[in-house]
């Protein structure tokens, strides 16, 4: 009724003003004025009238809807017959769930910032999303797009937006319907199923840095342009099986196209994953997961990386003691076998998380990052360099290492990582973390972040 | 080091196809298989569809049905089932699509499906569902309206209906059976919400403070007055001021009880109610929220019995809470 009511006065007001703004001889001004101020008293007087009028019809409208309610309400205390017959009520539908009735996507964005401090002037920055000077950084802009398209398939899009540029991080389909061995599709642009955190976008993780071995490794994320089968095996745990096979389209430390054989389907990217969960009670789940990834990476013809992932992910939730309290645990651990002209690299690299939520908003955790990549490569001009990642490559410029002597990645770094994390609500966060890095080839760095992100529209939920 | 090739690749991957083939011998059970979101809906689904079907409840009694979480295992059972039962209005919003989406099932997937039912379509008044502008500045509202409705037990006897009816449809051969189930589980119902309307009548108008926007249902049917709630706003836990304020709004309006969900925190519940002297309820609000809960008529017996004795006490003993609070 407000609504009606302002709409009203709007169009009353419009009308005064106009009426007054035609009169332009301003001898007649005061009477013609006073004249059609009565007027529009009068005109607002009906109004009111009519207002009072269709607010009181509403009224009884809604009075004979509630004696409808109870009449009905009797009818199921009395006589229980009646209920079975009585279809599905359409309910009244309210304005909001009118409008909320369309067939556009679900539209989300999450905004990461990190004010960031770092000891260094040109501090190791790992991975793109990591916060990369002293100061205050957009880390993501992720938009979301999420839909069922028909009865068949869902699509999922994700676009992340950085200073640098913009990212189709993931766009894909999923099959929703019944096929022979439990088969589920994806297909288009996805962060692949290799390990746990690949398949994690990054305002969804547990702390504000990256692991070094999943930016060293998977290049930020692994998210190729591919074809991905899903088998859920009929064992008495949950287990699935995903086969994955695409275009290492996006150039990643570990994948790149070969470009020689960019045609050859043996050179693309193959990943494979067997994913296990056990419900060990109703408290603590733990996920085991092997990971599997094949494929070319450009450093010359015929030149083969393999990557061999382990994960492991514990919930302990004690539902009965507390609603809230949980314990989450998260490692993982990969194994690169990379092949270039000179020689075979073998290097590997692992992290592990633990975080205590311990109220409904506050968590804290401690994550314990390394990668160790000792093994020699001739360096020379062979292509070793782009094999290892952009990242790598700039720190032998900026470390003013001679590429000659640098042999693989340079040498082992771990870091230690203790955050504390308030979630005003489910949509708003403030991180704050310190970051221990020490590199043995050069030397240690100091970090702290205050991470913000704010999420709104609907985004659809995560998995466990 | 050797290379892997391709062929070996597949060689792995065809190997765990075999064995996947090899254990998909499923064993062909004749009963309806239903997978409940909520141990509620689960138990009304038991008691109609009896020995004709398997029931599993995927959240706990114990546990917030707001917040729980999407463990793989549930997409094994979503995978085999017949016929999903959820609550709806949003309830599940956070767990629940993508347990579907992995179930890889035709009968559940499309919103519309036959073996998909949302129980709050056969309810027949969803109570405050918004009718002005909404925001997340309101805290965690619900846009389709309040979805606790089970905790009405009238609502109870349209969702057993519901699930009679679709239960009729996926299995015509114990359509008798199942409407014959219906009746029994609808009768008793009907005779205990009687015997619960006798108990509770003299505390109609009662004023009551909850911890959270989920026994609106409960008060509309046993004619509570809910005065405030623990909680500023949904979702928000609460905070010194707010609670400051709802123990003197307590005071002066003579509030004798305060309600809470038992999975809610309880410490804020009590010392409110402490500190105004009323007395602090912690019931269990779902089928299994407490030992002995077994069936929904139990698990309003046990809810309008702590709810009578507390009030019972309360109204008896008012000289006593009085100094209670004073000390």
């Amino acid at each position: 009724m407000n609504f009606i009511k302002m709409i009203l006065m709007a169009a009353a007001l419009f009308t005064a003003s106009s009426a007054y703004f035609q009169n332009d001889s301003f001898g007649q001004e005061g009477d013609d004025v006073k004249k059609e101020i009565q007027e529009l008293k009068q005109m607002m007087e009906k109004m009111q009238q009519r207002i009072t009028e269709l607010e009181e019809k509403n009224r009884a409208l809604e009075q004979q809807a509630k004696e409808k309610e109870v009449v009905k309400e009797n009818v199921v205390v009395t006589e229980e017959t009646e209920v079975i017959q009585a279809a599905p009520q359409p309910r009244q539908e309210s304005f909001l769930s009118k409008v909320a009735q369309t067939l556009n996507p679900d539209i989300s964005v999450i905004g990461i910032f990190a004010a960031a401090w770092y000891s260094r002037n040109d501090p190791f920055v790992f991975a793109e999303d990591d916060p990369q000077n002293t100061g205050v950084n957009l880390q993501e802009l992720e938009l979301g797009f999420q839909s069922i398209v028909d009865p068949y398939f869902r699509f999922d899009t994700f676009i992340s937006l950085k200073t640098e540029g913009v990212e189709v991080e993931e766009a894909y389909g999923t099959s929703l319907f019944s096929m022979p061995l439990n088969t589920q599709f994806r297909m288009g642009r996805m962060r692949a199923k290799f390990g746990r955190i690949n398949q994690i976008h990054t305002h969804a993780q547990n702390f504000v840095t990256l692991p070094i071995v999943a930016a060293e490794f998977l290049g930020q994320h692994l998210n190729p342009t591919s074809i991905e089968a899903d088998f859920l095996i009929p064992v008495p745990w949950y287990m699935e099986l995903s086969a994955l096979g695409g275009s290492p389209d996006v150039e990643t430390p570990t994948f790149a196209t070969d470009e020689a054989n960019a045609n050859n389907l043996a050179y693309l990217l193959y990943v494979f994953h067997l994913a296990n969960f056990f419900e060990v009670s109703d408290s603590l789940g733990i996920n085991l997961g092997a990971s599997f990834a094949t494929g070319s990476n450009g450093t010359g013809p015929k030149e083969r990386s393999n990557l061999y992932g382990a994960d492991l992910y514990a919930k302990y939730r004690p539902l009965r003691q507390s609603a809230y309290t949980e314990f989450r645990l998260q490692s993982e651990f990969m194994w690169r076998q990379a092949d270039t002209p000179e020689e075979n690299l073998e290097d590997y690299g692992f992290y592990a998380e633990g975080v205590y939520r311990f109220a409904k908003r506050w968590n804290t955790g401690v994550r314990f990052d390394l990668t160790d990549t000792n093994t020699p490569v001739a360096g020379e001009d062979g292509g070793d360099e782009e094999l290892l990642s952009a990242d790598s490559a700039d720190l032998v410029s900026t470390r003013a290492i001679n590429p000659g002597e640098t042999l693989g990645l340079p040498g082992r770094a771990y870091r230690i990582s203790p955050m504390l994390t308030f979630s005003p609500s489910e949509f708003s966060q403030f991180r704050l973390e310190y970051d221990y890095l020490n590199q043995n080839y050069a030397g240690n760095q100091h970090a702290i972040f205050l991470q913000f992100q704010y999420a709104i529209g609907a985004h659809g939920a995560h998995s466990y | 080091m050797k290379r892997y090739t391709l062929l070996q690749c597949f060689t792995v991957f065809i190997t765990f196809v075999l064995i996947s083939i090899f254990f998909s011998s499923e064993d062909v059970s004749a009963k309806v298989q239903i997978v409940a979101s909520l141990p509620d809906l689960g138990a009304i689904a038991q008691e109609i569809g009896g020995d004709k079907v398997d029931v599993m409840s995927l959240a706990k009694g114990y546990q917030d049905p707001h917040f729980v979480d999407a463990k793989p295992t549930y997409v094994t059972k979503l995978n085999k089932a017949d016929l999903l039962i959820y609550n709806g209005l949003d309830l599940e919003i956070g767990w629940l699509p993508p347990l579907i989406t992995g179930s890889r099932n035709s009968k559940i997937t499309s919103t519309d499906a036959l073996g998909r039912l949302d129980a709050s379509t056969y309810i027949p008044q969803v109570l405050e569902v918004p009718t002005t502008q909404i925001d997340r500045s309101m805290g965690d509202i619900h846009p389709k309206g309040n979805p606790h409705y089970l905790l009405d037990p009238r609502n109870g006897i349209y969702v057993a209906g519901g699930i009679t009816a679709r239960l009729k449809e996926i299995d015509p051969e114990n359509a008798s059976y199942y409407e014959e189930n219906y009746k029994k589980f609808a009768d008793h119902l009907n005779q205990k919400i009687k015997e619960w309307d006798g108990e509770l009548a003299p505390y109609k108008g009662a004023e009551i403070v909850s911890y959270h926007k989920n026994l609106e249902y409960l008060s509309d049917w046993a004619g509570f007055k809910e005065v405030g709630f623990i909680e500023p706003k949904p979702g928000i836990p609460p905070t010194p001021s707010h609670v400051a304020e709802l123990i003197k709004k307590m005071k002066s309006m003579d509030v004798k009880l305060v309600i809470a969900s038992n999975y809610y925190p309880q410490k804020t519940g009590s010392l409110v109610a402490d500190q105004s002297g009323a007395v602090f309820l912690s019931i269990p609000t779902s089928v299994g929220g407490q030992d002995g809960i077994n069936t929904y008529a139990d698990l309003f017996d046990v809810i309008v019995g702590d709810i009578t004795s507390a009030l019972k006490n309360e109204t008896g003993e008012t000289n006593h809470s009085a100094s209670k609070a004073g000390g």
